[in-house]
């Protein structure tokens, strides 16, 4: 009896918002008279940042500095139609319609600029809060003269709507459910090594690292990605080795009566996370962002399960991997009988198979 | 009774068995500390009692009778933020917020405690809050951070910082 080390590893891809189907989101912005910037969507921000990196795609779209900024989505009768804060889609799909908006108002202050400094509006753009001649610098405006010029001189609003929505698409083999248009949903792609403890005597298994890689499109927040990755991280934990609300699911006789009976990772349950962004642009998304929400706590049940097999040989196929399964696995394995496997279905992973599949000698499973 | 609460001596109408949870925020209407399981296991109730962190959903208030109570109301205000609401704010420890409160009163004991930042001991003293958006990664950072004594400009958190990120992209 002892503790052993194992590694395991697992790789997922995740769509982003909803396919195929309706959610969309609006956006309106205008401009105040001194140049400030409303913008109203109805996209909730319940702490994954969504208010920040909307206002900092309608900054860096209209080129005016993220401080000018008010976000504004207090409430349904004032902001256009969001369908929510899901699927991963705050930046995805909301962050689109801000973007589109924000073009739109970007548009009207160079057509007012154009008429202030007499220059066609293609040969201007917007740096930093001012609207500059290209190739003429010296001739500039500012936007908040543009604001005011637009609201005291030409009687006009400088503002800006936009909208997205996931195109529809209809089924046109039944049989096979193929449809007209290819998939709009940018996949986004994740890793995760876990390294773990497993105490042969106790079938306790403690989580020692996780290196997490996740491919976002375009991290337009780094902090606020790595803030979803790190909770993504300790999410996965607990899913992988402690949370479980029916342990004997569908009995309901040992369900959790109280807060404490729900086993979430505390703070000294926290592993040495090391967290890798990796950018590899969407075609649809703005900036060419991605979802990095809902992914995030995916990979690490699985690669926490493959390193337990790394580490004392034996498969656990339901999560969470509590130290009563690992020990009647254990037991099992000890009584010489075959891998679990559950009614009606089928263990995925094949040990053999997968080191023949690989065939490079790297055997699948050997100790690190 | 009577409570001292950020400064300012209450006094105090609920009955001798009422929470100091229950008092703070239903008859006080302070805020900062959250009802979360009520059963004394996730923390973000937490507020001082002369200095030390207690559960005060588990704190009836006559056991307190008299004491100091520092709750996040007493730590900074919006313009001027203290030392732990500056670095929490500056490492994005906050997502959804419903643990904040109790996590910044226990990081606000242990700094006052002379704790240090190794990050360990951070865990082991704020070990009994429970957070489920951040990982807790960003909160150890946060209170190192204090610990270390570094300052920060509010204007310019670690998310601010990323605001000029998006320049070159299409």
């Amino acid at each position: 009896m002892a503790v052993k080390t194992g590694r395991g590893f697992a790789a997922i891809e995740y769509p982003t918002g909803m396919n195929q189907n309706g959610d969309p989101s609006q956006a309106w912005i205008k401009v105040k008279p001194d140049g400030r910037i409303d913008v109203f969507a109805g996209t909730s921000d319940i702490g994954n940042g969504s208010k920040t990196i909307q206002s900092q795609i309608v900054a860096e779209t209209i080129g005016v500095p993220y401080e000018w900024i008010t976000y504004d989505n207090s409430n349904t009768d004032s902001s256009p139609v969001c369908t929510g804060t899901f699927a991963s889609r705050a930046t995805f799909v909301a962050g689109k319609a801000v973007e589109k908006a924000a073009e739109n108002v970007r548009q009207k202050i160079l057509e007012i600029a154009g008429k202030e400094l007499e220059i066609d509006p293609a040969d201007l753009e917007i740096i930093d809060g001012e609207v500059i001649a290209k190739g003429a610098p010296q001739k500039k405006i500012s936007v908040p003269d543009v604001a005011a010029a637009a609201t005291w001189g030409y009687g006009e609003l400088l503002t800006g709507t936009g909208a997205q929505l996931k195109p529809y698409a209809t089924i046109v083999e039944p049989e096979t459910g193929k449809v007209d248009l290819p998939p709009h949903s940018a996949i986004s792609y994740a890793s995760c090594a876990a390294e773990v403890d497993v105490d042969e005597e106790t079938g306790v298994v403690t989580v020692k690292r996780l290196w997490q890689c996740y491919d976002v499109g375009k991290s337009i927040n780094p902090t606020l990605v790595e803030g979803q990755i790190e909770g993504g991280a300790v999410q996965g934990l607990g899913l992988g080795i402690l949370e479980n609300c029916y342990p004997y699911y569908p009995s309901v006789e040992h369900r959790g009566g109280q807060f404490g009976a729900y086993l979430v990772p505390g703070m000294e349950d926290l592993p040495q996370i090391d967290t890798l962004i990796i950018e590899n642009p969407s075609a649809d998304g703005p900036f060419g962002a991605k979802g990095i929400g809902e992914m995030a706590n995916n990979a690490q049940p699985p690669a926490i399960a493959t390193a337990v097999f790394d580490a004392v040989g034996v498969w656990v196929t339901e999560l969470p991997i509590t130290p009563e399964k690992v020990l009647r696995a254990l037991q099992k394995k000890a009584a010489g009988a075959d891998a679990p496997k559950r009614d009606g279905k089928t263990v995925i992973f094949d040990a053999e198979l997968s080191v023949n599949a690989v065939g490079t000698g790297i055997a699948f499973g050997t100790a690190a | 009774m009577n409570l001292t609460i950020n400064g300012v001596e209450t006094p105090i109408e609920s009955g001798p068995l009422t929470s100091l949870l229950d008092v703070l925020r239903e008859e006080l209407g302070i805020t900062s500390p959250k009802a979360g399981c009520e059963q004394g296991g996730c923390g973000a109730c937490t507020v001082l009692v002369d200095g030390e962190p207690r559960r005060s959903c588990l704190t009836p208030a006559a056991s307190v009778d008299g004491a100091a109570i520092t709750t996040v109301e007493g730590l900074g205000t919006p313009e001027n933020l203290s030392p732990v609401q500056q670095a929490f704010t500056h490492h994005y420890a906050a997502q959804c917020g419903f643990c904040t409160s109790g996590m910044m009163m226990a990081s606000q004991a242990y700094i006052d405690g002379g704790g240090t930042d190794d990050r360990e001991a951070i865990q082991h003293a704020l070990g009994g809050h429970v957070c489920r958006c951040t990982g807790y990664v960003k909160i150890i950072d946060a209170v190192a951070a204090v610990v270390r004594g570094e300052s920060f400009d509010p204007n310019v958190t670690a998310a601010g910082t990323a605001m000029t990120n998006l320049g070159g992209m299409a």
